[in-house]
């Protein structure tokens, strides 16, 4: 698939860790370019930098040095503000853990980053009712995260992250604590994204979302190997 | 590691927390003792209350207040303390369940923060009685002027408070302690558990605005347990903060009215230079000072001729001439007998005590006074009726309203005890005409008098000491303005000392409500994390934390406000002088402490807020 326009570019990016006299260096020297539509995935072993990557491009955290621009907006020039509207809109993020927040009901945890752009009350209730059923849990609208399997919290974070219908879409490990058959929904879901045409960029070790990739890449000890060339 | 070694990284290592609650700890045993060793060195503490400073009317009000202060405060500190300590604990439930959950005894860990809590309990008394006693004597060296006792401090009420305050920090930190180590680990490392989570109910999908309000509200509900706590912990706090600024303004502003109206304000005293001085000092007995105890009322040349008064009364500018004859005599208490209400027996009232006070003919309906008195005043009419200052009636009397008080070898019946700052309350008012009739002393010897407001009081007041002097040169004009003013500092100084007390208990407040909001913001660190992450702004959390305060806040000021406003009018003071300029004071104040309550409890949530999405997550 050709990329029509850069979505993500990053270029001599680095990110260290100053932990007393030591200093970790997580993420070396790397360069991504991801275009428009372009379905990245990133593999590596465990500690290799995929979480703390996935982070920076999605305005979580900052590198120490490098350049990152994410929909021509360089994200280290920004405040923090900015960055809070930027990943509101512009960017949806799925956690490994899940991370709803417990003391809202699936619908409004679905809900809340409707609420914070304004969106009308009547578009919230549509948009929300679309995306329970394309996770598949209208059933589920009114429960807590606590009364609900971990398969079903994944599908209400992945409904949660297209809430504002984002045009970068961000996903860390998201069937890392998932077994087979309910990783297969998420899958499902990943294949729905990839036939819309959103930009995704997941960390995954899982075959079944790699076949999907246009781009792969692997990161080892902070430095990122390109699998396609 | 060491078994002593892990207790002291481990507090140095919480050094927001440890800090908090070493100075919470601090301020509870500074502000108990401070009220003990202030109140004993002042005079009419809650251990005694002797004579020596403020007529005993005076003393009562404020041994009152002293005494709901000192319960007050021992209630609030032992509240506070039972609170931070409950905190303390509750932020180290998951590290009790994780530290068990790798195989440490139970014993040992018990042990651990045992050593933690003495650590704690014993710097923070330490401290605690160290500020105290500082604070104590700044307070009285600044009182120097007023005769107050510039003695050491009592060490024995020093050991006391350390014990008491030692003591309690103990049961109330092995407690938790104790259950946190025999609970299982698993539960122990679980949120439901170290936060005192509870039971989600259901909600519909509502507006951003009441996104904020529904999450701060669902947090902290759902921390049943410490939300409780700290409400109790404040409506203590507040009731306290009630007691000590609306009961201190309400006191203060009643009791220097009784002054003021027995003193009278812009009244101007005509005397021999020898009477004004001493007349002053007998003002000056309300604070302490020492009267000249050979002075000769009766001395020809004291006594205000007529020509004067004459001269007085036909000056235009004054509006009131009340001449009063006073002496000292020796005074005895006439027995008498009462009926006993219950029983309707006869019973015999008085014990003939004998005694010196300072004896007053006045006209009552020429005085300048409006004393503060029970019974009833002295009345034109009645020439074999006597007032009686409070502290007189303390020291001589039982009852001194069905009682008479012989003076010279006349008896007069006693229909008032009235307060009095004049010879610190041990006088007697007595009809001016039967006092000359018994003594054979046809003048006064002390002319009060008013200028009308309405004259220009320099020129009416040059053109009277013309006049005096030309009639007698050894008398003099003296303003009783600044002797009053002198009575009226030493109360409104004592006044303010006392309502310096709520700042500990405030600042203690704050440091529990800082600890609960540290508790608060950990329990909700994930969730936090979360909202950042999905697009949140780092002012939404501190939305979130400000209603969250502002809950606890507003509940603990109610309650604590409208126990401590019927504690304070019910109870302490009698007949209050309420104005709606005290009111609002009043109402200013605790404005003030509630602003300042909430503003200081925001700091953690501040700080968090400024913390990276990545580091809340982590």
């Amino acid at each position: 698939m050709k990329a029509i326009k850069d979505v993500v570019s990053i270029s001599s990016l680095y990110k260290i860790y100053q932990t007393g006299d030591f200093q970790i260096e997580v993420l070396k020297d790397i360069n991504l370019k991801v275009g428009k539509g372009e379905f990245v995935v990133i593999s590596g072993p465990s500690g290799s930098g995929k979480t703390t990557l996935l982070n920076i491009i999605g305005s979580i955290d900052k590198p120490t040095s490098g350049k990152i621009v994410v929909f021509g907006n360089d994200l280290l020039a920004k405040d923090e503000d900015f960055l809070a509207d930027f990943r509101c809109r512009e960017v949806g993020f799925v956690f490994q853990s899940y991370n709803l927040v417990s003391t809202l009901t699936v619908a409004e945890n679905i809900a809340f980053p409707m609420e914070w752009i304004r969106k009308p009350e009547n578009q919230i209730e549509k948009g929300v009712a679309e995306l329970l059923e394309i996770v598949g849990l209208q059933h589920r609208a009114n429960h807590f995260p606590s009364q609900l399997s971990g398969g079903e919290q994944q599908r209400v974070a992945f409904a949660r992250a297209l809430a504002n219908d984002p045009p970068l879409f961000l996903a860390d490990e998201p069937t890392g604590n998932l077994d087979t058959k309910t990783s297969q929904k998420i899958v499902q879901i990943f294949q729905k994204l990839k036939v819309d045409g959103r930009t995704v960029i997941v960390s995954t070790h899982d075959p079944q979302i790699s076949q999907l990739a246009d781009q792969k890449v692997y990161l080892e000890d902070g430095r990122l190997v390109s699998l396609n060339e | 590691m060491s078994e002593t070694a892990f207790p002291i990284n481990d507090l140095l290592h919480r050094k927001l927390q440890t800090g908090i609650t070493l100075i919470s700890l601090t301020l509870c045993v500074a502000s108990t003792l401070f009220l003990l060793l202030f109140s004993e060195k002042i005079g009419f503490g809650i251990l005694s209350t002797v004579e020596g400073k403020l007529t005993y009317g005076f003393s009562v009000v404020f041994s009152q207040f002293m005494v709901f202060l000192g319960v007050l405060i021992l209630v609030t500190g032992a509240i506070i303390i039972s609170f931070i300590i409950f905190v303390m604990m509750s932020q180290r439930i998951l590290d009790i369940g994780l530290i068990k959950g790798v195989g440490c005894p139970n014993d040992l860990i018990f042990g651990y923060f045992m050593t933690e809590l003495l650590i704690i309990a014993s710097i923070g008394c330490c401290s605690g009685v160290f500020l105290g006693i500082i604070t104590d004597l700044a307070s009285t060296s600044l009182l120097t002027g007023f005769q107050v006792s510039q003695e050491p401090p009592n060490f024995w009420l020093a050991l006391l408070v350390f014990c008491l305050f030692f003591v309690l920090a103990l049961i109330f930190g092995a407690k938790p302690i104790l259950d946190s180590t025999r609970i299982e680990p698993a539960k122990a490392i679980s949120p439901t558990h170290y936060f005192g989570l509870g039971q989600e109910g259901e909600f519909r999908v509502m507006s951003k605005s009441g996104l904020t309000l529904k999450l701060a509200l669902r947090s902290l509900f759902r921390r049943k347990s410490a939300t409780i706590r700290i409400i109790i912990c404040l409506s203590a706090v507040f009731i306290f903060v009630t007691v000590a600024v609306a009961g201190g303004i309400i006191a203060d502003k009643t009791t220097k009215s009784w002054v003021e109206n027995a003193i009278g304000r812009d009244v101007f005293l005509i005397a021999h230079k020898n009477m004004c001085d001493h007349y002053q000092l007998l003002l000056s007995k309300f604070y302490g000072a020492n009267e000249d105890s050979h002075f000769d009322y009766t001395n020809e040349q004291y006594l205000v001729c007529e020509d004067m008064l004459n001269q007085l009364n036909m000056e235009p500018g004054i509006t009131n001439v009340d001449t009063r004859l006073v002496l000292e005599a020796h005074v005895e208490e006439v027995q008498n007998y009462t009926i006993n209400p219950e029983t309707g027996a006869t019973i015999p009232v008085g014990d003939g005590r004998k005694g010196e006070s300072l004896i007053v003919g006045v006209d009552s309906d020429k005085a300048i006074s409006k004393w503060f008195f029970q019974g009833k005043s002295l009345e034109k009419n009645q020439a074999w009726n006597a007032m009686i200052g409070d502290s007189l009636a303390q020291k001589m009397f039982d009852l001194p309203l069905v009682q008479s008080i012989r003076i010279f070898d006349n008896d007069f019946s006693i229909v008032g005890v009235c307060l009095d700052p004049i010879a610190n309350g041990n006088v007697t008012y007595v009809p001016l005409q039967t006092l000359q009739n018994v003594t054979g002393l046809s003048k006064p010897n002390i002319v009060m008098i008013k200028i009308d407001p309405a004259v220009n009081r320099k020129e009416t007041l040059d053109h009277m000491r013309e006049k005096i002097e030309t009639v007698n040169p050894e008398f003099m004009i003296y303003e009783l303005n600044e002797a009053l003013d002198k009575d009226l500092y030493f109360l409104s100084y004592i006044w303010s000392t006392i309502m310096f007390l709520p700042l500990f208990s405030l600042t203690s407040a704050s440091l529990c409500l800082i600890g609960y909001v540290m508790l608060a913001v950990a329990e909700q660190r994930q969730e936090f994390g979360v909202l950042r992450s999905v697009g949140a702004k780092p002012k939404t959390l501190l939305n979130i934390v400000s209603v969250q305060n502002l809950v606890v806040l507003l509940s603990s000021y109610a309650i604590g406000i409208s126990f401590g406003i019927i504690i304070t009018l019910l109870i302490l003071v009698q007949k209050p002088l309420v104005t709606s300029y005290m009111i609002l004071e009043i109402a200013g104040w605790l404005l003030v402490s509630l602003a300042a309550t909430f503003i200081m409890s925001l700091y953690p949530a501040v700080q968090f807020s400024k913390k990276k999405i990545s580091e809340i997550m982590t």
